[in-house]
């Protein structure tokens, strides 16, 4: 079993490599995003700071100035995730034929044997294409999906291009936040 | 980790993590290193959790607890932060730990599979 956990090990780091990579080129690197990215982590600290030392007073003019913050901040906001939309499209469609490829390698094979049993609105993904009732048998799936949220999510952070906390707290996690990407 | 800001006086951020009430100006700075601390202590729980073949419900239970409870320990006893500065201790605790939560199945299920069967 080592062969197969670690082969899809390396997919995984492989295609959050290729991921991210071509992301850099479509997006990161574009002098639009920079901006963007820039203006909005700036923008959110200093609303944040403006919340902290405004938050018990009732000052009219203050809290005016936060909404047009805020506003400003939102419309940034719309921008990043428009400018972001056309390589996740283009991420989407290439990892979708990857896996297709990956998963019809990978059919109906135990790649490994979970320590656990899943929860059963779980077991769907854990146990896909797989026959018998053994539900701790894990499907190439479920531990590549799992692989991918751990990998992905730790090698945009040492890139630097996780979205900053700042923003992510200002944007509530809607805009800012990227889900692991499990195509 | 990112270091910004540093006062000149400052020791780098590898003394602050190992020395004990150590100064961090930067927030973000001390959430990275909650972050990463949560991802390598997620590893290592999980080569353990793998290598003595625990199991169940019991294996993922004692994992939360031990990498809320270890973390916990090391910002508020030896760090000595004030967790209200973060957003309190729930900001501190969720720090990176579904990440860390994911790194940790990988692992446990890679050295269990590997080791077991």
């Amino acid at each position: 079993m080592w062969a197969d956990t670690l082969l899809i090990v390396g997919i995984s780091v492989f295609t959050a490599l290729l991921g991210e990579g071509v992301t850099w080129l479509l997006v990161y690197k574009t002098e639009k995003y920079q901006r963007l990215k820039a203006e909005i982590d700036r923008q959110s600290k200093k609303l944040e700071k403006f919340k902290e030392t405004c938050s018990d007073t009732l000052d009219k003019g203050l809290k005016k100035k936060i909404d047009r913050e805020e506003e400003k901040l939102k419309n940034n906001n719309r921008d990043l995730s428009l400018v972001k939309m056309k390589s996740m499209l283009a991420i989407g469609f290439a990892f979708t034929a990857l896996l297709g490829m990956f998963n019809s390698i990978f059919d109906g094979r135990v790649v490994a044997k979970l320590p656990f049993t899943p929860i059963s609105w779980v077991q769907g993904l854990s146990h896909r294409n797989l026959s018998g009732e053994d539900y701790t048998d894990c499907s190439f799936i479920f531990l590549y999906i799992l692989c991918t949220m751990s990998i992905r999510q730790n090698i945009q952070k040492l890139l630097g291009f996780a979205p900053s906390r700042a923003a992510n707290k200002q944007s509530g996690g809607l805009f800012g936040q990227q889900p692991p990407s499990l195509k | 980790m990112q270091t910004k800001k540093d006062k000149p006086a400052l020791p780098s951020v590898w003394n602050r993590i190992f020395s004990k009430n150590s100064e961090w100006p930067d927030k973000d700075e001390f959430l990275d290193v909650i972050y990463w601390a949560r991802q390598i202590l997620a590893i290592v729980l999980g080569l353990i959790w793998g290598v003595f073949s625990l199991q169940g419900f019991i294996g993922l239970a004692l994992f939360a607890l031990a990498n809320a409870g270890i973390l916990y320990i090391y910002f508020t006893s030896f760090q000595s932060v004030d967790e209200e500065e973060y957003g309190g201790v729930w900001e501190l605790t969720k720090e990176g730990f579904m990440t860390s939560f994911a790194g940790f199945l990988v692992t446990w299920t890679i050295i269990y599979s590997g080791l077991h069967h």
